[in-house]
């Protein structure tokens, strides 16, 4: 027991804590994604999809280990980050990057911000559409209408804009975080490895800023 | 051949771990282009002892690359513009004529100023006391090929084994991280028969003495591997994870 706490909590336990924890969130964020299309395409069946998700009981299960995920992520990520905030106390007069084959990057030097954008940002999201208003739908009252709710949600520019800016955050990431974890995890450094990260990474920032896009501008017709 | 040139180089000055230092400004002329970056130290330091002044302490030993000992961050990259060379081999050629050249101390909480641009690297000394050797008496050195190790075996254990030990990894890193140091130093003996036996213990004991002496995480930038001498890939660092999380595997 006391060999798993010194795991944890050493500089490299907690980094694969953070990297086991932050592939996962990737994996549920391309299921995520791929599901939100439906409201483009397919809007009665995004209903159906949300509803099946719902009314299943394991559904608890699952929202249960998304939180833990997060959770377990962001606190190895704040320790880790004091740690190293100590281990260099006084900043250099000047500072560039080495350039050559380093793999620094805007995405990289700022994982702690975008990591706090997503702090505040998954809860508001979650209580804008999970605990968002519950709207029947015409067919069935027992099915939620989902769709129309990020139909109405996505009228407001600022709400749409925030959006898009927290999504752009959220990208850069897992620009930068995807590739890190498998070498976290003690995977040698691959180009193709960090290149696909990369590849996913922009998939999923045009599939989610579609649906805002699509909303506001297509869709909604400004009403 | 081309003309002597001047700089001007804003330095750090400090007089010991506990002052405040601070940026301080010199001419220095007439510096030829094939002075090293450390001979055109010196030069400022000749007119600064003639004016009556406190030199610039700066460390070197061998002054031919190999030693470890030089090192400072010239304009803010460890060892200067130029990738796979120490301070005391990157010439003054490298850089515009006029130029004005910031020059500063590793930083990092493990590394404390001893005075100007020399920091004390004894931490590193102490994660290889933690095990970075074979502890067992193993005689003088056997014949060559005495035992056998398969050449690209070998060849990996010894880019790994061309660490200095300079501290420019830890200088560039933006956590102070001593990973490409720590993996180095643990790599170039888990690649070989003689490391196999301790190689858990060793790499749990040396990643564990680093975070005490107050090193930070790997953010895996690969800034080390690119200011790095001997340009000693980042790699190591993914193989001491390895070792690291199986050694704790072993113990459940
Ligand atoms: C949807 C949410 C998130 C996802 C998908 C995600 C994903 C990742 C991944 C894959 C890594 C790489 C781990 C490694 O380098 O081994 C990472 C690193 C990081 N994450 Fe997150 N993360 C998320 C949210 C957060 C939050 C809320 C924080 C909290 C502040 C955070 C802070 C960090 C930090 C600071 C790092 C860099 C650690 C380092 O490089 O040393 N992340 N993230
Ligand atoms: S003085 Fe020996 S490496 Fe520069």
């Amino acid at each position: 027991m006391s060999q798993i706490v010194s795991f944890v909590t050493s500089s490299i336990g907690r980094k694969l804590v953070m990297a086991i924890t932050g592939l996962l969130m990737i994996g549920f964020l391309v299921t995520h994604m791929s599901a939100n299309l439906l409201v483009i395409f397919d809007p009665e069946g995004y209903n159906a999809y949300s509803h099946a998700l719902i009314s299943n009981p394991l559904i608890y299960i699952a929202e249960f280990g998304l939180i833990a995920l997060f959770v377990g992520h962001f606190v190895s990520g704040f320790a880790v980050t004091l740690r190293n905030r100590r281990a260099r106390p006084i900043a250099y007069g000047e500072n560039n990057g080495a350039g050559h084959t380093s793999r620094k990057t805007l995405a990289s030097t700022s994982m702690i911000i975008s990591g706090l954008v997503m702090l505040v940002f998954v809860p508001l999201h979650i209580l804008s559409f999970k605990f968002g208003t519950w709207y029947e739908a015409a067919g069935d009252p027992h099915v939620r209408d989902l769709h129309r709710l990020v139909m109405e949600e996505f009228q407001s520019p600022l709400f749409v804009m925030w959006y898009l800016g927290a999504l752009t955050f959220l990208a850069a990431h897992a620009w930068h975080g995807f590739g890190s974890a498998f070498e976290s995890m003690g995977v040698s450094h691959r180009t193709w490895i960090r290149g696909s990260g990369q590849a996913l990474t922009a998939i999923l920032w045009v599939g989610f800023c579609a649906v805002p896009v699509y909303v506001y501008f297509i869709a909604g017709g400004g009403s | 051949m081309s003309e002597n040139q001047s700089y001007t180089i804003r330095v750090w000055r400090q007089d010991d771990a506990q002052a405040a230092g601070k940026f301080v400004d010199y001419d220095v002329k007439d510096v030829s282009p094939d002075a090293s970056f450390l001979e055109m130290l010196d030069l400022v330091n000749e007119d600064l002892t003639r004016d009556g002044g406190e030199p610039i302490a700066f460390d070197y030993d061998c002054r031919e690359g190999i030693c470890g000992s030089c090192g400072c961050v010239i304009d803010g990259v460890a060892h200067g513009p130029l990738p796979g060379t120490t301070t005391c081999q990157l010439y003054m050629r490298n850089f515009p004529p006029g130029a004005t050249i910031t020059v500063e101390p590793w930083r990092a909480s493990a590394f404390p100023v001893i005075k100007d641009l020399v920091v004390d690297r004894s931490s590193m000394d102490r994660i290889i006391m933690a095990g970075g050797y074979i502890s067992v008496s193993a005689g003088s050195a056997p014949d060559a090929n005495n035992i056998p190790v398969p050449k690209p075996e070998a060849d990996l254990a010894f880019e790994a084994a061309e660490c200095i030990g300079c501290g420019a990894c830890v200088a560039a890193c933006k956590n102070a991280s001593a990973s490409l140091f720590t993996g180095a130093k643990i790599e170039h003996l888990a690649r070989l028969p003689q490391g196999q036996a301790e190689r858990a213990r060793r790499a749990q004991r040396m990643v564990e003495t680093a975070e005490a002496e107050g090193f930070g995480a790997c953010s895996n930038e690969g800034e080390c591997e690119a200011v790095c001498p001997k340009e000693i890939p980042t790699r190591v660092i993914q193989r001491m994870n390895r070792d690291y999380i199986r050694a704790y595997l072993k113990m459940i």
